[in-house]
């Protein structure tokens, strides 16, 4: 089943959403634990970079607050529990340090497949396209000069 | 795989064609009145207008009117934007269910 290398499916069906898709290959009670167990999302969300789970109260009201060691610095991620269905989804508020007071509502649905795999769909809800574009700054500030170089030279004629 | 909302295809159609390209690399480098620009693309001041009416449909570029001359210039480049938030966001994604996918399989009964 592995094969073709995985990509995340990224849409923006309406401007102030964006969503990702991501097939993988594990059962949907694997892929939940993965979300619900503090030791196991500090060993993923991060992205590799060291992340403190400083709170995870994994319930409808509970509050979560995640800290991601990179080497651009700090950055605190915090919110709470809005919706907890287990093992198939979770609605959470979506704060992060930089931009305090902007909340971004994200849902994360676990669809099992039928065949051991689970889809993960993240949709990331803000309020307006300059938080949008404001998250995308937590943890992201490298490489942007060179995808905008990128698409530069798309343009030229 | 990336796809883009329909405002981004407006953006994408817009440069679809070679001489709106030309146009806005042209104006990338000055501000231009309808009329020179139609001057330096050998084409009819209608012709140009069209262009340059699909551009700003696109939001790539904007015309303000003072007088008789339209002048032209590069607009906030929404495409370019949107289309380097994408794709970073993609990256940060990526990396994330990669090592989520490393962890499940190393957590496999």
């Amino acid at each position: 089943m592995r094969g073709t290398t995985p990509t995340t499916r990224i849409t923006t069906p309406v401007e102030r959403e964006i969503h990702a898709e991501r097939i993988v290959n594990a059962p949907r009670d694997r892929v939940w634990r993965a979300y619900a167990e503090p030791a196991l999302v500090a060993q993923w969300w991060g992205r590799g970079n060291r992340l403190d789970i400083e709170r995870h109260e994994l319930e409808r009201g509970g509050y979560w607050r995640y800290v991601e060691h990179s080497d651009h610095g700090v950055h605190g991620f915090e919110g709470r529990y809005r919706e907890v269905t287990a093992p198939e989804r979770f609605v959470r508020s979506f704060e992060w340090d930089g931009m305090p007071g902007h909340v971004a509502i994200e849902f994360v649905t676990l669809t099992d497949l039928g065949d051991g795999r689970t889809r993960i769909s993240i949709v990331m809800q803000m309020h307006t396209p300059e938080e949008r574009d404001g998250f995308l700054h937590s943890g992201m500030q490298e490489g942007l000069d060179a995808a905008f170089a990128a698409l530069d030279r798309t343009l030229e004629p | 795989m990336v796809q883009y909302s329909a405002d981004l295809d407006s953006a994408f159609a817009a440069v679809a064609d070679p001489t709106r390209r030309g146009i806005l690399e042209r104006l990338g480098r000055a501000d231009a009145s309808i009329t020179q620009l139609a001057h330096s693309f050998a084409m009819t001041l209608t012709g140009m207008k069209k262009h340059v009416a699909v551009l700003e449909g696109a939001r790539l570029v904007t015309t303000r009117k003072e007088g008789r001359i339209r002048t032209c210039r590069i607009g906030p480049r929404r495409l370019a934007h949107e289309a380097a938030w994408i794709e970073k966001y993609q990256q940060l994604m990526d990396d994330r269910f990669n090592r989520l996918e490393a962890l499940l399989e190393r957590t496999r009964e």
